[in-house]
């Protein structure tokens, strides 16, 4: 390498010169930039670049020979990679660095600087070649790349974070409610359960996590017509609802329990695991158990000075002297009625009692449905001299059916016709047999329903508004005319327009004369 | 007067009054038991044409009454009438052998018209 003296050749053998200007345009075909620099002059300067650093850099060849290559970074001289350019060149080794160099113009391009030292055969260090590469697309791309990433970490952990939150807060639900919950897989096996149910059953969490539901506790959930019900619900997607459980627990003893049991599906993850509520209603149906007993002796108890107070009235009407004015027997006659009204209030009050109990007792037995509505209108027609009550149709019908509910149906629909219509006298009761149904239908033309009361008015204890002021009631006559009518099988249904008069149907289905 | 003679069981006084009146205003004699363990002792000695019996009654109750009359071949075949408030009456006085049923509270004419029915 002596021939390279002050940045031109001296070439004297004519087959290397050949060999020399080839390399020369090899490197000036290169699109790195190369330069070298000679270590021995002041500042080492640089002695040689080749074309593309002439390109990279914007400058002439004229104004880069000779200087140290500094003049590259401009004012922008605080880059740490400076100092390891420094470091490499005083210990003479080689160094890759990106540092932020300028254009003639002042553009700004990153270059990877590769610089390396050449050293003579005492390894002293005498020249640095140095190639550099314009890497500031890969720069830009990187910082792109980088800026992404820190967005989309933050957006991570803004996520993560509000994800946390939203789970704090179902995990608060979830522990906070008064039911038990355990979630299964779908081969039944127990993947979490809740603090309520550790408490209700208890149990540890380690007794019960990974343990297959019909091994718990003793066996206790291995129930046939529970497990037929849970392994259906998978395929099918039918969840278990309101089933009941009586068993002797290990540890709290023998409880009444209700289960409601659904697939959960979170999308994308899985949609085969069973969640599983517990309640325990054991102290619920005790207390409704002592209700239906309380009022039961309380109705026997109320009903029995009414029995007394009846007798005793209908011994005076008989013994009413025919002198007497007919004020005093009217006065008699009404005492009647509205004992007859307080034996059916004591009467409601008992019935809504077992229908919420479900212990509605039905005594079917067969009887003509034509001829017990005959009588029925007939005795209260009887009673009442505002309303002409006519019966239009016939079912020619036998039907099997608790005979004294039906008659209280009846009735109540026959009272509340004429309650409800005070200024029409016609009440008209139509039977038909449809399909395999008896139908009963009683229509007035009194002041109707409202729209959005038809659908409370079977409900227990409503009352219309504005009817309360003026037609006192319990409002439970209803509800327990749609019960009765509901357990056998039948449908009650209102139609009414405001002012327009109501129409009440209800339906007994003909076959259950076999059943 | 004719002269038939009805008892009545009942732990309620006033049930007694009041069946006391109505019955014997209708020309029948009446014989009021209020303690249901007195009623055997009672049936014995008057030889009843018909009974009027309550069910819930303290100690004894009106069906475990009926019972043991209908095993006694010297009962057995005496009428009863049971009168009882309770909804499920009806059934458990069927059950334990009554010849009839009235739910309380009741019309004066329709009880009439069923003793008449047995006493005559």
């Amino acid at each position: 390498m002596d021939s390279l003296y002050n940045g031109s050749f001296n070439i004297s053998n004519e087959t290397s010169q050949e060999d020399f200007r080839l390399l020369l345009k090899a490197l000036d075909a290169s699109i790195s930039g190369i330069i070298l620099t000679d270590n021995r002059l002041q500042d080492n300067p640089i002695i040689y670049c080749n074309k593309a650093f002439e390109e990279i850099s914007g400058y002439d060849r004229n104004e880069i020979i000779g200087h140290n290559c500094r003049f590259l970074q401009k004012e922008d001289r605080d880059q740490k990679e400076r100092s390891f350019l420094r470091d490499a060149i005083r210990d003479g080794k080689s160094c890759v660095v990106d540092i932020r160099n300028y254009k003639k113009d002042g553009t700004l391009f990153y270059n990877e600087l590769y610089m390396s030292p050449i050293k003579d055969d005492e390894g002293k260090v005498i020249y640095f070649i140095g190639v550099q590469n314009d890497v500031t697309k890969r720069k830009k791309v990187e910082q792109e790349l980088r800026q992404q990433q820190e967005i989309m970490e933050k957006r991570v952990a803004e996520r993560t974070k509000s994800l946390k939150e939203s789970e704090d807060y179902l995990n608060s639900i979830v522990q906070t409610v008064r039911e038990s919950l355990i979630v299964l897989d779908p081969e039944f096996k127990v993947l979490s359960v809740n603090d309520h149910f550790l408490k209700t059953f208890k149990v540890t969490s380690e007794d019960t996590l990974g343990k297959l539901l019909y091994d718990l506790g003793n066996g206790q959930w291995d129930i046939s017509a529970l497990k037929e019900l849970l392994e259906s619900i998978l395929p099918t997607n039918n969840p278990v609802e309101e089933f009941e459980v009586e068993h002797d627990f290990p540890h709290i003893g023998k409880k009444l329990m209700l289960l409601n049991a659904h697939r959960i599906e979170l999308e994308g993850q899985y949609k085969d695991r069973i969640l599983i509520a517990i309640e325990d209603i054991t102290d619920r149906r005790e207390i409704e158990r002592r209700k239906d007993d309380f009022l039961s002796i309380a109705s026997h108890e109320l009903k029995t000075p009414l029995t007394t107070i009846k007798g005793l009235v209908q011994v005076m009407q008989r013994m009413v002297p025919p002198e007497v004015n007919d004020k005093f027997k009217a006065i008699l006659d009404k005492t009647g009625v509205y004992i007859n009204r307080l034996n059916n209030l004591i009467a409601e009050l008992l019935d809504v009692s077992r229908i919420q109990t479900g212990n509605i007792e039905l005594h079917k037995e067969e009887f003509d449905f034509d001829k017990t509505v005959h009588e029925t209108v007939e005795a209260i027609q009887v009673a009442t001299k505002s309303h002409e009550i006519q019966i239009v149709g016939n079912t020619n019908e036998r039907i099997k059916a608790d005979e004294s509910h039906i008659i209280q149906v009846i009735n109540n629909l026959l009272s509340n016709a004429i309650k409800y219509s005070p200024d029409h006298k016609a009440i008209i009761v139509y039977l038909s047999r449809v399909s395999d149904f008896a139908k009963f239908s009683i229509t007035d033309k009194g002041m109707g329903i409202k729209l959005e009361d038809q659908k409370k008015i079977f409900d227990r204890f409503f009352r219309v508004g504005d009817i309360q002021q003026r037609f006192p009631g319990m409002g439970i006559g209803l509800y327990i005319c749609d019960q009765i009518i509901k357990n056998h099988g039948g449908s009650l249904l209102v139609e009414s327009e405001t002012g327009n008069g109501s129409t009440f149907s209800f339906t007994l289905p003909l076959n259950i004369i076999t059943a | 007067m004719t002269n038939k003679t009805i008892l009545i069981c009942d732990d309620d006084e006033g049930i007694l009054d009041m069946l006391e009146i109505v019955l014997e205003g209708n020309g029948y004699h009446i014989i009021p038991v209020q303690n249901s363990l007195n009623l055997y002792e009672v049936i014995d000695r008057e030889h009843p044409d018909l009974l009027l019996l309550d069910l819930w009654m303290p100690v004894l109750s009106g069906d475990q009454v009926l019972r043991s009359l209908r095993k006694n071949p010297d009962t057995q075949d005496l009428p009863v009438i049971v009168i009882s408030a309770s909804r499920d009456g009806q059934q458990i006085a069927v059950n334990a052998g009554a010849n009839d049923f009235m739910a309380k509270p009741f019309d004066v004419d329709f009880l009439l018209q069923k003793i008449q029915e047995y006493v005559n």
